[in-house]
């Protein structure tokens, strides 16, 4: 098991009151293994992805519990020098916006080529020949030439390449992608989701892929985490649960999904909003906006039943959902 | 949703240039931004155009040229026979009343000072023969009440919504008017997936109620699809290939078409292998450098040397004479190539450098 992460809890102080952005989440990922995390804006994706890489901003933001087991060593207990030195060669993150993410005043190749200066101790002409190396593995054309540009030289394709370059440079064993072809045009979003996952194959690392989009899900992971409000809502491997989903949630995503067989009909459309995360509901966070709610909902929350060995559900009548999701 | 024969919009040979200059006292023109360069289509009444393309292939221009909120450098747009572009004064600004506009940042179209109901309100008061004074503050009422939002809203300002409903405040603005045409640019590339919906049910719905024509801007294409009778794909300041909704989407015959299409990430876990992806090399050229003949040619696997120096036109290829495949593509080596799996496994030939048949 190369990560492990256990009802971790993440809050935030704001104007509002206390801001409960992740609620016990627990999720594993393998060697080799791509796990999509599927949320849409305020889910707790992104800040469960900081959490694990130990760049939440604290404060605001406060760990309230859980653990998160990198190779069986628990990252919250660990000394900060001891994580950082972790972040880079064991695990990487990949952005999603590559121009704000990249240092503006230093070249790529400066950049590319720190952190071989840093962890491995390299002479920064050392580290310059594996920045060029780099940039080749990742396909930008005229490496040895462009090692010297800036990230504004670049177009926004090929400096999601160098962010890609500068996350795998020291062959980290996980690599956490947020959201990392949004900004990008359908063309270059499906050049860059073919090299990531063809690097993770070659390195065999195992990849958190975080994003709001079903149909990236469906093209690259191997399993799937839903999340709502803070929480897993159900996790399974990518095939079932496109095929017959077992939480409402998931189901009522993929049914607002525009279909051939459909056009001219209306969309389904969840009905209302997502909660604010401050005043999450009381039972199952998503009973507001739940067809199929009863009374059970609105108390009683619901834990992630087991619907089969590697599939779980977070929702009270998740056998009623699966029978209908097979229409 | 079906359109009748009767054009409300006819564009022809529009052209939008930005001049890029040198200097501060002798400004001398070093070249130009060819946003929009040559764009034709016509849109029917009760019909719904989606206009498809990645950044920078000007499909925004194109929208805020219909809507007049800047002048082309050539080209027409009529309204009903009229040619817009030359009106001016009262004219103009009687036209401007049929052509509204629906943005795609519900966060920064909205006027954060202002309330509700005097965003959704405000077209009364630059037009205020649309409605007399008296009775503003009911349509303003009626409006948010027709868009799905409480019309107890009214006092509210902007920040107090979510973004699905403050695009909601952005179309009742929109209809205010009540305009023939609206041109709505990304209205929910901004929003959350399970919001998108319930915004495109309502422009469905709007659609009907009002007997509206959009023109409707995207870059999804699957949304653009579920709402659109007809299509034109948008490469580089030109429409490469336009025809109806599944003679683009199911008899593709532009190369570039072809590799959009291909491009989009199908929510289908099981098509993952049926799949043919067609890879296009490089990036997007810039406006600025257009390249001479076909503008696709310096991505394309397709291209000869014919490519380099004679611009296709758009018109329906000679190869194809009747069904699905016969639609405009502005392709000198225009094939038909199936690139959306049609339900389930198959379909598609895995082809290399050159694709052919059809499938």
């Amino acid at each position: 098991m190369l990560l492990d992460v256990r009802d971790l809890r993440v809050e935030f102080r704001t104007r509002d009151g206390i801001s409960r952005a992740v609620n016990g989440v627990s999720c594993t990922v393998d060697a080799g293994e791509t796990l999509a995390v599927l949320g849409e804006s305020g889910s707790g994706k992104s800040v469960t992805a900081q959490a694990v890489m130990g760049i939440l901003d604290m404060p605001p933001g406060r760990i309230t519990g859980g653990e998160i087991l990198f190779r069986g060593r628990d990252l919250l207990r660990m000394k900060e020098e001891e994580r950082r030195r972790l972040r880079g060669a064991g695990m990487a993150m990949i952005f999603q916006d590559a121009l704000s993410a990249l240092n503006p005043v230093l070249s790529v190749g400066d950049q590319l080529g720190e952190l071989f200066v840093v962890h491995r101790g390299m002479s920064r002409k050392a580290a310059r020949a594996k920045a060029v190396d780099l940039m080749e593995r990742v396909r930008i054309p005229g490496a040895a030439q462009r090692v010297r540009d800036y990230p504004h030289q670049f177009s926004g394709g090929m400096r999601q390449r160098i962010m890609i370059a500068m996350a795998l440079a020291l062959e980290p064993a996980l690599v956490i992608a947020d959201e990392p072809t949004t900004a990008l045009d359908v063309t270059v979003q499906a050049q860059v989701m073919d090299l990531l996952a063809e690097l993770r194959r070659e390195y065999r690392m195992g990849l958190v892929l975080i994003t709001h989009d079903l149909g990236v899900v469906a093209d690259v992971a191997d399993r799937i985490a839903v999340m709502y409000a803070g929480r897993i809502v159900e996790s399974a491997p990518v095939r079932d649960i496109y095929k017959a989903p077992a939480h409402p949630y998931t189901r009522g995503l993929l049914d607002s999904i525009p279909r051939l067989d459909l056009k001219g009909r209306e969309l389904y459309a969840i009905k209302g909003l997502p909660p604010n995360l401050s005043r999450i509901p009381p039972g199952c966070s998503f009973h507001p906006r739940c067809p199929m709610a009863r009374d059970v909902c609105r108390t009683d929350v619901p834990p992630l039943y087991e619907v089969s060995g590697d599939r779980g559900s977070a929702c009270h009548f998740w056998r009623e959902c699966l029978d209908g999701g097979e229409q | 949703m079906a359109a009748s024969s009767e054009p409300i919009l006819e564009v022809s040979g529009l052209v939008k240039h930005y001049p890029l200059t040198r200097g501060v006292v002798f400004r001398k023109r070093i070249g130009a931004v060819r946003a929009v360069d040559g764009v034709d289509f016509t849109l029917g009444r009760g019909e719904t155009l989606g206009i498809v393309g990645e950044s920078g292939c000007g499909k925004s221009t194109v929208a805020k040229l219909l809507c007049n909120l800047e002048r082309p450098t050539a080209g027409s747009i009529r309204f009903k026979g009229e040619d817009i572009t030359r009106l001016s004064g009262r004219a103009l600004k009687a036209v401007r009343r049929n052509i509204q506009m629906v943005f795609q940042d519900p966060y920064t179209s909205l006027n954060p000072r202002m309330t509700v109901g005097d965003i959704v309100g405000e077209p009364y008061e630059i037009h205020p023969e649309a409605a007399p004074k008296g009775d503003r503050r009911r349509r303003v009422r009626e409006l948010l009440d027709v868009v799905g939002l409480d019309p107890e809203y009214v006092n509210r300002y902007p920040h107090q919504f979510s973004g699905g409903q403050r695009q909601r405040i952005g179309i009742a603005r929109g209809l205010a008017l009540r305009p023939e045409i609206i041109v709505a640019d990304e209205p929910v590339s901004a929003l959350d997936v399970s919001v998108q919906a319930q915004v495109i049910n309502l422009l469905d719905r709007l659609q009907a109620e009002f007997d509206l024509s959009y023109v409707f801007i995207a870059h999804d294409l699957s949304i653009v699809r579920h709402i659109s009778d007809r299509i034109g794909v948008m490469y580089l300041g030109r429409i490469v290939e336009t025809g109806r909704e599944e003679e683009i989407y199911e008899h593709p015959t532009h190369p570039y078409t072809q590799a959009l299409l291909s491009a989009v990430p199908v929510p289908d876990p099981e098509a993952r292998e049926h799949r043919e992806r067609i890879l296009l090399s490089g990036d997007v050229p810039s406006p600025t450098a257009i390249p001479s003949g076909c503008r696709f040619r310096t991505r394309c696997w397709k291209a000869r040397e014919r490519c380099a120096v004679e611009v296709p036109a758009l018109a329906v290829p000679a190869v194809f004479r009747r069904g699905p495949a016969a639609h405009d593509s502005a392709c000198h080596f225009a094939e038909e190539r199936r690139v959306v799996p049609p339900e389930g496994p198959g379909a598609p030939e895995a082809t290399g450098a050159d694709g052919n048949g059809p499938g």
